[in-house]
C-alpha cells in the first residue's frame, strides 16, 4: 500500500502471482464457455467443466511448486509474496480443489445438478484462498478473504430445494459477515496505530516503539484473531459449522473443512510469527533487535490459545459423539481436528509450525475423501444419512466402505496412516515445548474421537442392514480421487520423511518474508 | 546372520494377504482356497522363525538379529529390530499359535473367510513387529495397529454382544496407550535435553537420568497401558466380556499372545526405562496381583459358562506372570516368563476344546453338558492333559512355571508367597469341578448322546499343543536356558536404584542366587 509507485515488471507479476493469473483466466475463460452452451447442452457438458477445473487447478499447482517453489523471496509491492509457506499452503488448496472439482462431476450427476457456475464458483474459491495467504498485507488479506467466502457462500446455497442447504448458508453469510467484520476493524485499528496495513512493518512498528504498552494494540490483535477464528471454526466460534457443513452439497462441505480452513491456518500462523511472535528474532535483520518487545505480545495470545485448543478439543470431539447425521458428525469432528492443529501453534516452534502443515496435508486427503465417499454412499434413491443407514453396507459396497474405514482410521489417528503421523508431530511439537497436560487432555479426546469414527465402521460393518440403501455409481473421476487420497494417506503414514521435509522447508519461509 | 530374518518373519504374513485378496470367496473353493493359503504362510513363517531358533545365542545378555534403517531422521526414528531372551520365546509362540488357530477356524467361520483370514495374517505381524521393535515408535505403531485387526475379529465373527465387548476392549486399550504416547515423546524430549540426541532408539533411551517425579509419572502412564493389556485386577473387567463374545481363534490369540504384550512391555519397556517408578509402584503392583490371582480364581470358579471362567482363569495366570516380574529375581522372573509361554499353550488349547465342543452343541454351559467323555473320549483325554498343565500338575508346563514363581516370590516375601500359592489351590478346584461336571456322571442331556469325537483336523492343531506341555514339564531347561542371560542383565537394569527404593523390604533378599556376572554395557553392540 505504501509504495504506489507500481514499479514491477510483467515478469515480476508472472512470478510471484503466476498461480493466481491461471485461475482467474480459467475462471473467465469457463465463464464463457458457459454462455454459449445452451440449456439442452449443459448436462452433457458437466463432465467437461469439471475436467477443466480440475485441469487448471493442476496447471496452477503445477507452477506454483515447481517454479514457484525455486523462487527467492520477491514481494511484489508490498502486497504478495512468494514465500515458500504461502506455496505450501496454496499446495494444499490446489489439491483440495482438484478432489473436490473431481468428485463434484459425479455429484451433480448423482444430484441432477447442471450448472456450470458451480465450478466457476469453486474456481474463485480457491483463488481467492491462494490470493489470502499470498499476501503480506492486511486489506489485500481481506478482500481475497471475501474473494473466498463470497464465492463459498453461494457453493453452500447450491441445493436450492433443500431448506437446510438455504437455512446454513444463510447462517454461514450472516456469522461469516460477522467475522470478516472483526477482521476488518481489526485492520482499521492496527492502520489507525501503526500507519501500515503491511505485516512486516507492523511489525517493525510495534518493537520499535512504545506501542505495545498501547491497549489498543490487544485489541486489534484481539479483533484480528477472531476473525480468523471464525473461518478456523474454533469453539466458541463454531456455531456456524454444524448447520452449514450439513446442509451444503457433500462436496462443498469437504471442500470448505479442508480448503477454507487451511487457508484461515495459514494466514494466522503467518500472522502469529511475522506479526506477533519473537520468530523474528532469528531473521537478522538490525531493525529487530527488540523483538524481545513482541515476546509481551505471545504472553497474551499463549494462554487464550491453550484454552481455546483445549475447549475446542473437547467440544468438538464430545458434540460429535451424539450426533446420528455422519455429515454433521464430520463437521463436529473438523472441529476437534482445528483443535489439534492448534496444538502445534502453540507450540510455535519450528515442529509445530511443520507439523499443522503437515497435518493440513493429511487432513485434507483424508477429509475430501471420507466426504467423497459419504456422497456416494448417499446415492440417489434412499438418502444415506444417519449411523443407521451405514448399517450393513460394509460387505454390500466392500470397496467404498474399505475406502471409508482407512479415512476414519487417518481421522482417529491410528497408524500405519498420515492422520497418526501428523498428529504425532503436532503432540510431539506441544510437548518438546512442555505443554504436557495439555497433550494429555487432548489425547484422552482423541480416544472419544476413535470411539465416533470407529462407530461408523462398526456400523459399516458389524451390523445386519436396516433398510436397502442404494448408492450412486462411483465414475471415474471420483475414483481417481478416492484412490490418490487412500493412497497418499497410506504413503505418508508409512514414509513421511520427505512432506516432512517440505513442510519444514516451507515454514521456515516465514522467518524470510523480508 | 546377514539376511534381515526378522523382517522376513514380521512382514511374511502380508505376502499371504496380498495373495488372498485375489482369490475370489463365492464358492467353497474359493473359500477353502483362501483357507488353505492363509495356513501355508503362517506355516511358513513358522518354519522361517525357527531359523531364529539356531541361530539364537543363548549367551547374549543383549539384543541379536539387529536391524536397523533410518526411517523419520528428523525425529531420530530408526526401523529398529531385535529379540532377547524373551522376545525369541514370544515370537516363536506367536508364530506357533497362529497356524494352529487358523487350522481351527476351518468349519468355525464360514461366513467372510477373506475377510478373516485377512485380519488374521495382519494380526500376526503387528504382533510380531511388537514383539521385535526395539524402537519406541516403531513399539507404538505395531502396538497400535494390533488393535484393529483384533476389533475387527470380535466385532464382525463374534457372538450376540459383539459389538459391546469389541469397542470396549478398544476403548480400554486405547486409553492407555494414547496417554503412553505422550510419555513416549517427553521420555525423548527429556533425553534430548539432557544429551543433545534426539532418538526413539530403545537402547540409548535406557540411559536417560530422569526427575523422579516423571519417573513415576511416566511408570504409571506405560504401566497404565501395559496392566490394562495384561489384564490387572481392576482394569481386567473389558476382558472377560472380549473372551466370551469373540470367536474361538479371537479368543485363542487374545489370550495366548495378545495379554503377553502387557507382561512384555513391562519387561522391555515401563520397568528398565523407569526403575525409580518401577521400585516406587513395585508394592502396589504385587498387592494387585495377588488380588487377580485369587480374585480370578474364585469369580472363575462360579461362573456358569466355560469360556469365561477360562477367561477369569486367564487373570488369575497373568497375576502371577506379573508376581514373577517384580519380585526381580531370576526364579522369579523367568517362571514369569516361562509361566507367560505356557499360559499361551494352555489357554490357547483350553479355548481351541471348548470351541471344538461349541461347533456341534452352539452352547457354552456347563450345565447343558454332562458326562460327555462317553461319546468323546480322545477328547476328553486331551481335554484332561490340558486341566492338568492349567492346574500346574507336576510334569506338566503349569507346574515348572508356577513353581519358580512362588519359589521367586517366597525369597522376598514369605506372605506373599503363600496367599499367591491359594490361586493354585483353587485353580484346581474350579478348573477340575469344571471338568467333573462336564465330562462325568452320566449323560444327563440326550443332546450330547450323539456327539461326534474329534475328527483328524482337530487332532492336529490339538496334539502339537499338548506335546509342548510335556516338553516344557519334563525338560524345562530347554527354555530356561536361552533366557539366562537376558533375564540377569534385565534384572540388573532395574535393579540400579535400589538403595533409594522405598519398598527395599519388598526385594531384600533379591539376588540371592544371583551368580551370573553381570554385563551391563553388553546391550549396547
Amino acid at each position: 500500500m505504501s509504495d504506489l509507485g507500481f514499479s514491477f515488471s510483467l515478469s515480476q507479476l508472472w512470478q510471484v502471482a503466476g498461480g493466481q493469473i491461471i485461475l482467474l483466466i480459467a475462471g473467465l475463460v469457463l465463464i464463457f464457455v458457459d454462455l454459449w452452451l445452451s440449456t439442452d447442452e449443459k448436462p452433457d457438458h458437466v463432465a467437461t467443466m469439471g475436467w477443466l477445473t480440475a485441469l487448471s487447478f493442476l496447471v496452477a499447482l503445477k507452477y506454483m511448486t515447481c517454479t514457484g517453489w525455486t523462487l527467492n523471496e520477491i514481494v511484489l509491492v508490498d502486497v504478495f509474496s512468494t514465500e515458500k509457506f504461502a506455496i505450501f499452503v496454496s499446495a494444499i488448496v490446489l489439491m483440495a480443489g482438484i478432489f473436490a472439482s473431481l468428485m463434484s462431476i459425479g455429484y451433480m450427476r448423482n444430484n441432477k445438478l447442471v450448472r456450470s457456475e458451480y465450478f466457476i464458483l469453486l474456481l474463485f474459491a480457491v483463488y481467492g484462498t491462494i490470493a489470502m495467504v499470498q499476501s503480506v498485507d492486511l486489506l489485500m488479506m481481506f478482500i481475497a478473504l471475501e474473494v473466498m467466502s463470497l464465492s463459498v457462500y453461494v457453493l453452500a446455497a447450491f441445493l436450492k430445494n433443500d431448506r437446510k442447504s438455504q437455512e446454513g448458508a444463510l447462517k454461514y453469510f450472516l456469522l461469516g459477515s460477522f467475522g470478516s467484520a472483526f477482521f476488518l476493524f481489526g485492520v482499521a485499528l492496527m492502520y489507525g496505530l501503526t500507519g501500515t496495513v503491511n505485516i512486516t512493518k507492523i511489525a517493525q512498528v510495534l518493537s520499535s516503539g512504545p506501542l505495545l504498552e498501547n491497549p489498543g494494540v490487544l485489541v486489534a490483535m484481539a479483533m484480528l484473531m477472531s476473525g480468523l477464528f471464525f473461518k478456523m471454526a474454533l469453539v466458541p466460534f463454531h456455531m456456524w459449522t454444524p448447520d452449514v457443513y450439513e446442509g451444503s452439497p457433500a462436496i462443498i462441505t469437504g471442500f470448505m473443512a479442508t480448503a477454507v480452513k487451511a487457508g484461515a491456518f495459514g494466514i494466522f500462523i503467518k500472522l502469529l510469527s511475522v506479526t506477533f511472535t519473537p520468530i523474528l528474532a532469528h531473521s537478522g535483520q538490525p531493525e529487530f533487535q527488540s523483538t524481545v518487545n513482541l515476546a509481551a505480545l505471545a504472553a497474551y495470545w499463549k494462554p487464550l490459545l491453550w484454552w481455546l485448543a483445549l475447549i475446542t478439543m473437547f467440544v468438538g470431539n464430545l458434540v460429535a459423539v451424539s450426533q446420528q447425521n455422519v455429515k454433521r458428525m464430520l463437521a463436529y469432528s473438523s472441529i476437534a481436528h482445528a483443535g489439534y492443529m492448534i496444538l502445534g501453534i502453540l507450540a510455535a516452534n519450528d515442529e509445530g509450525r511443520m507439523g499443522v502443515l503437515f497435518y493440513l496435508f493429511a487432513y485434507t486427503l483424508m477429509n475430501m475423501g471420507a466426504f467423497g465417499v459419504l456422497y456416494l454412499l448417499d446415492g440417489q434413491e434412499g438418502k444415506a444419512q444417519t449411523l443407521d443407514d451405514y448399517k450393513g453396507l460394509g460387505f454390500k459396497y466392500p470397496a467404498l466402505s474399505f475406502l471409508m474405514a482407512l479415512f476414519l482410521v487417518s481421522m482417529a489417528g491410528l497408524p500405519p496412516t498420515a492422520g497418526f503421523i501428523g498428529k504425532f508431530y503436532l503432540f510431539a511439537a506441544a510437548i518438546k515445548e512442555g505443554y504436557f497436560v495439555l497433550a494429555a487432555l487432548g489425547i484422552l479426546t482423541c480416544v472419544i474421537g476413535a470411539y465416533y469414527y470407529l462407530r461408523v465402521i462398526w456400523m459399516l460393518y458389524m451390523v445386519e442392514p436396516s433398510r436397502e440403501v442404494v448408492a450412486g455409481g462411483v465414475g471415474v473421476p471420483s475414483m481417481i480421487a478416492l484412490i490418490a487420497a487412500a493412497l497418499g494417506i497410506m504413503y505418508f503414514g508409512i514414509l513421511p520423511e520427505g512432506l516432512a521435509q517440505v513442510a519444514n522447508v516451507a515454514q521456515q519461509g516465514l522467518a524470510m518474508v523480508f | 546372520m546377514n539376511a534381515p530374518i526378522l523382517t522376513y518373519v514380521t512382514f511374511l504374513p502380508l505376502l499371504g494377504v496380498l495373495a488372498i485378496l485375489f482369490i475370489p470367496q463365492r464358492s467353497e473353493s474359493g473359500k477353502n482356497a483362501i483357507r488353505w493359503v492363509s495356513m501355508v504362510i503362517s506355516t511358513l513363517v513358522f518354519i522361517v522363525s525357527l531359523r531364529l531358533y539356531f541361530d539364537f545365542d543363548p549367551d547374549v545378555a543383549g539384543f541379536q538379529f539387529l536391524e536397523q534403517y533410518t526411517w523419520i531422521p528428523s525425529y531420530g526414528i530408526t526401523y529398529f529390530m531385535g529379540l532377547d531372551g524373551l522376545a525369541f520365546w514370544l515370537v516363536l509362540l506367536t508364530t506357533f499359535l497362529t497356524p494352529i488357530t487358523i487350522l481351527s477356524t476351518w468349519t468355525a467361520i464360514t461366513k467372510r473367510v477373506k475377510e478373516f483370514q485377512i485380519a488374521m495374517l495382519v494380526l500376526e505381524t503387528a504382533m510380531l513387529g511388537t514383539f521385535v521393535s526395539l524402537d519406541l515408535f516403531l513399539f507404538y505403531v505395531f502396538w497400535e495397529i494390533m488393535l484393529i485387526p483384533m476389533w475387527l475379529i470380535i466385532g464382525v465373527w463374534g457372538g450376540e454382544r459383539r459389538i459391546y465387548a469389541a469397542i470396549k476392549f478398544f476403548l480400554f486399550t486405547a486409553v492407555g496407550s494414547f496417554l503412553m504416547l505422550v510419555c513416549i515423546i517427553g521420555l525423548v524430549y527429556f533425553h534430548h535435553q539432557e544429551t543433545g540426541e534426539l532418538t526413539f532408539n530403545l537402547l540409548s533411551l535406557y540411559d536417560t537420568n530422569l526427575a523422579r517425579t516423571y519417573e513415576i509419572l511416566f511408570f504409571a502412564a506405560f504401566a497404565l497401558a501395559f496392566a490394562i493389556k495384561v489384564p490387572m485386577f481392576p482394569f481386567h473387567t473389558w476382558l472377560p466380556d472380549a473372551h466370551v463374545e469373540a470367536p474361538t481363534a479371537g479368543s485363542v490369540i487374545l489370550a495366548g499372545i495378545l495379554l503377553k504384550m502387557g507382561t512384555y512391555g513391562f519387561f522391555r519397556f515401563a520397568m528398565p526405562l523407569f526403575p525409580d517408578g518401577s521400585a516406587f509402584f513395585t508394592p502396589l503392583i504385587i498387592v494387585l496381583s495377588v488380588i487377580g490371582i485369587i480374585y480370578g480364581a474364585m469369580v472363575a470358579m462360579v461362573q456358569p459358562d466355560i469360556k469365561k471362567l477360562v477367561a477369569y482363569s486367564s487373570v488369575s495366570h497373568l497375576g502371577y506372570c506379573m508376581i514373577g516380574l517384580f519380585v526381580l529375581n531370576r526364579h522369579g522372573v523367568e517362571g514369569s516368563i516361562l509361566q507367560m509361554i505356557n499360559h499361551g499353550i494352555s489357554t490357547g488349547a483350553l479355548f481351541l476344546l471348548v470351541g471344538v465342543v461349541y461347533e456341534r452343541r452352539h452352547t457354552r454351559m456347563i450345565a447343558e453338558y454332562g458326562g460327555i467323555c462317553r461319546p468323546m473320549p480322545i477328547y476328553a483325554s486331551i481335554f484332561f492333559l490340558i486341566t492338568l498343565s492349567s492346574v500346574g500338575f507336576p510334569t506338566t508346563n503349569g507346574f515348572i512355571g508356577e513353581f519358580l514363581i512362588l519359589l521367586g516370590v517366597f525369597e522376598v516375601n514369605k506372605a506373599y508367597a503363600v496367599l499367591a500359592a491359594t490361586g493354585v489351590v483353587l485353580g484346581a478346584i474350579y478348573m477340575l469341578w469344571m471338568f467333573q461336571r462336564v465330562f462325568y456322571g452320566k449323560v444327563s442331556n440326550p443332546k450330547n448322546e450323539k456327539l461326534k469325537d474329534l475328527n483328524r483336523r482337530e487332532l492336529a492343531y490339538l496334539l502339537p499343543l499338548v506335546a509342548l506341555v510335556f516338553w516344557i514339564g519334563l525338560y524345562p531347561n530347554f527354555f530356561l536356558s536361552k533366557m539366562h542371560a537376558s533375564v540377569d542383565h534385565f534384572i540388573s537394569q532395574v535393579k540400579i536404584s535400589e538403595p533409594a527404593s522405598p519398598c527395599a523390604a519388598v526385594e531384600h533378599h533379591a539376588f540371592v542366587d544371583d551368580k551370573t556376572p553381570l554385563d551391563v554395557s553388553s546391550a549396547k553392540e
